[in-house]
């Protein structure tokens, strides 16, 4: 019997609900984890900063992801929620710190679409031969930008596809690469130049084994994300918790096997390349002739699109999520009436996705140095989030009266890991410029922090209201 | 896409998965996971697991406070057809006076959470075979009427049961999809030759207080259209039966 607890409406009327089938809310995950970008840029990072620890890095670093996913799945098993990580965390720990989390996960979405959005034009570039000009750039990031945005509005499903697609192309024609590559047996080393095998078999300090698991983790980042599709997915209860597990797992396994794969090659590689900061471009151009140079471009390029399409996914869901319960302005939380797509979000959050890298590719920043540092920055977003859902979830579970041993220890486990792996990042820096970054973080968590302050002085019933998700209505009990 | 992890060989999880939806639906909207534990004389741990799997499959819901629980819609499919009408005689005069003023078949099904029934059919012009609307709910008009009130038709007939029953009924999920949007936007069903050959027919919806579909009145003709010229009068009829039925 339906009990009068139960309202008419869920509090998150109005998104197309209940559409996408397991595949598409897997390829969220996927696409913004985008295993076929981390294997161009990550790995050879991790190689200058961990030596020869690079492989048990990512597979360390893996196995960290793994924890944190078994602790959102924990939440994801329990509500289907817009906000994703952030209503679990607004659920578990409480508003304060559930929007400090969901405002750096906003930080972090919207970052790591800036990012993919400049790694996509920087590769559509190279692939029809331009040259990699900021000015060319900035216009290819506005064309990515504009044509992810029409995808995004027209509906979710259309844009689940869509990554769904491009990831599955870009993850077979990396690894066929890799494989090709691996194959052949690699560069053969100069007799002027010194080997790779300098940087790749050194022995690591242990700040530099750090920073290297650091760097290991970002190529993880947005394993998370199909968290945000609670309400559009088919049976939101099962699906989203599957691929929130499964992406960090499988993927872990795709990046180790690429991540070897790449230091055999750069081992004999010239020392030039593996510091050029895309060795396994310059890797490719130099070694291999024929069509695969621009296998490699098309297969980044795909990656960084579905990537962008992915963050931007997850992004405007946040905010619809935070406009519903009125921690944004409730504009925020308006949804299409035909397509079902929280367009008010999305207008308010591509043009800033789009602008700042635009801006400053015109101010005259190497368009690589805007990819990493942007990624940098979205390193520091996931990671703090990272840390507060894993404690979130088994204290969502006490609150429910359902937690047991396991859940408790791996959520301390991994949320006490990522606390730590966050201060190294912030004192060591990922990359140059590291600390740098880390207060550009600092500096973008303030209008967050400075939201919750007034809000719990001012609304404090708004705040309340953090962490909504899709109720159960009259006509969904018996 | 359901986890085929557990198979014939674990009759103990099956038991167990089986108990819990007994105490569920015994005790009522809003128990708790460690109600349901002590009931089931199971370990917490397992309680937990067996009820998360049992609200992904939506057999159960957890309710708004994410700590009770209460049975799904999917447990109700599990009880099968509607159930038996009866219906007062106030409900059948009403019928009877709507046949004798329009000139095609008037008949009143009624619906379970996932099931529709017959309840009264025209005996001047009766129904061909109310078993295949019954069957068949993607073909009939009061099938789709139901469908189209679902989340997601899908989870109360699955596309593998889309049967062709005639040239022109819609066997393929996009083409129904599309009939039940259109079904949903005006607020009443119609088909034009899916169950037979030479029939249409509409179905105006009875719906109780709180929304829900109850019954609905049906029109049938050997037509080549659904007899929309008596489209008010059906709606007139099921206004009329809201009173009676819901």
């Amino acid at each position: 019997m339906p009990a009068p607890a139960l309202a008419t409406t869920s509090p998150v009327e109005g998104l197309r609900r209940r559409r996408l089938g397991f595949l598409e809310v897997l390829a969220q995950s996927v696409a913004v984890l985008a295993p076929t970008a981390a294997l161009v840029t990550v790995p050879a990072l991790v190689a200058t900063a961990g030596g020869s620890l690079t492989v048990p890095a990512f597979a360390a670093a893996g196995s960290l992801m793994v924890l944190v996913a078994w602790s959102v799945r924990h939440a994801a098993r329990r509500m289907a929620a817009v906000g994703g990580v952030y209503s679990y965390c607004a659920r578990g720990l409480g508003p304060v710190a559930g929007v400090v989390c969901g405002w750096s996960l906003v930080v972090a979405y919207a970052a790591l679409a800036v990012s993919s959005c400049v790694g996509a034009a920087l590769y559509a570039s190279a692939l029809v031969g331009w040259a990699q000009h900021p000015c060319v750039v900035a216009v290819g990031v506005v064309v990515v930008a504009c044509g992810v945005g029409l995808v995004a509005a027209r509906g979710v499903q259309l844009s689940a596809r869509l990554v769904l697609a491009l990831e599955a192309v870009s993850l077979t024609l990396v690894l066929v690469l890799l494989g090709v590559l691996v194959v052949r047996g690699g560069p053969q080393a100069g007799a002027t130049e010194p080997a790779g095998a300098v940087v790749v078999d050194a022995l690591p300090t242990p700040g530099g084994a750090a920073l290297a698991l650091v760097l290991a983790v970002t190529a993880f980042m947005g394993f998370e994300s199909s968290s945000v599709l609670g309400v559009e997915s088919r049976r939101p209860l099962l699906f989203v918790p599957r691929a929130v597990l499964w992406t960090p797992a499988v993927g872990g396994v795709v990046l180790l096997v690429g991540a070897a794969a790449q230091m055999a090659l750069l081992r004999e590689a010239p020392v030039a390349v593996l510091l050029s900061g895309a060795p396994l471009d310059g890797l490719v151009r130099a070694e291999a002739g024929g069509p695969l140079p621009s296998l490699l471009d098309a297969a980044a390029a795909a990656a960084f699109v579905a990537c962008t399409s992915g963050a931007v996914t997850a992004l405007v869901r946040v905010l619809f999520s935070m406009g519903r319960e009125g921690v944004l302005p409730a504009a925020l939380g308006d949804v299409h009436p035909v397509t079902g797509t929280p367009v008010r979000a999305l207008l308010t959050a591509l043009p800033l996705v789009a602008l700042v890298p635009v801006v400053a590719l015109l101010a005259g920043a190497a368009p690589r140095a805007v990819l990493s540092g942007a990624v940098t920055v979205a390193a520091f977003g996931s990671l703090l989030a990272y840390a507060l859902v894993s404690a979130a979830a088994p204290a969502l579970l006490r609150r429910i009266g359902e937690l047991t041993p396991a859940p408790l220890v791996v959520g301390v486990l991994a949320s006490t890991s990522c606390a730590a792996l966050l201060l190294v990042a912030a004192v060591a820096g990922p990359w140059t410029g590291g600390q740098s970054l880390a207060l550009v973080f600092a500096a973008l968590v303030v209008p967050g922090v400075a939201r919750v302050v007034w809000l719990r002085r001012r609304h404090p019933e708004r705040l309340a209201r953090a962490g909504v998700y899709d109720e159960p209505t009259r006509r969904s009990v018996l | 896409m359901s986890d085929r992890g557990l198979t014939g060989r674990q009759p103990g999880a099956v038991q167990n998965a089986l108990a819990v939806l007994e105490v569920v639906a015994h005790a009522g909207a809003g128990v708790t996971a460690k109600e349901v534990g002590e009931l089931a004389h199971l370990p917490p741990a397992t309680t937990y697991r067996l009820l998360n799997l049992l609200v992904g499959e939506e057999y159960l819901i957890r309710m708004p406070d994410l700590r009770g629980f209460a049975l799904g819609r999917r447990a109700a499919a599990l009880t099968g057809a509607a159930p038996e009408p009866r219906l007062s005689r106030a409900a059948r005069d009403e019928l009877r006076r709507l046949r004798g003023s329009l000139r095609v078949g008037v008949h009143l099904v009624v619906f379970g959470p996932t099931a529709l029934r017959c309840a009264d059919v025209d005996p001047e012009l009766p129904l061909r075979d109310p078993a295949l609307l019954e069957r068949h709910l993607h073909a009939g008009a009061a099938g789709r009427l139901l469908l189209a009130d679902q989340p997601d038709w899908r989870e109360v007939h699955p596309p593998s049961r889309l049967v062709r029953l005639t040239a022109s009924t819609a066997v393929r999920p996009h083409q129904l999809q599309a009939r039940l949007d259109e079904t949903a936007e005006r607020g009443w069903a119609a088909q034009t030759g899916e169950v037979h050959d030479d029939v249409s027919c509409l179905a105006a919806p009875v719906r109780g207080a709180d929304g829900a579909l109850v019954a609905a009145v049906v029109l049938s003709a050997p037509r080549p259209r659904p007899p929309v010229d008596h489209l008010d009068a059906a709606r007139g009829c099921a206004a009329a039966l809201e009173p009676l039925l819901a």
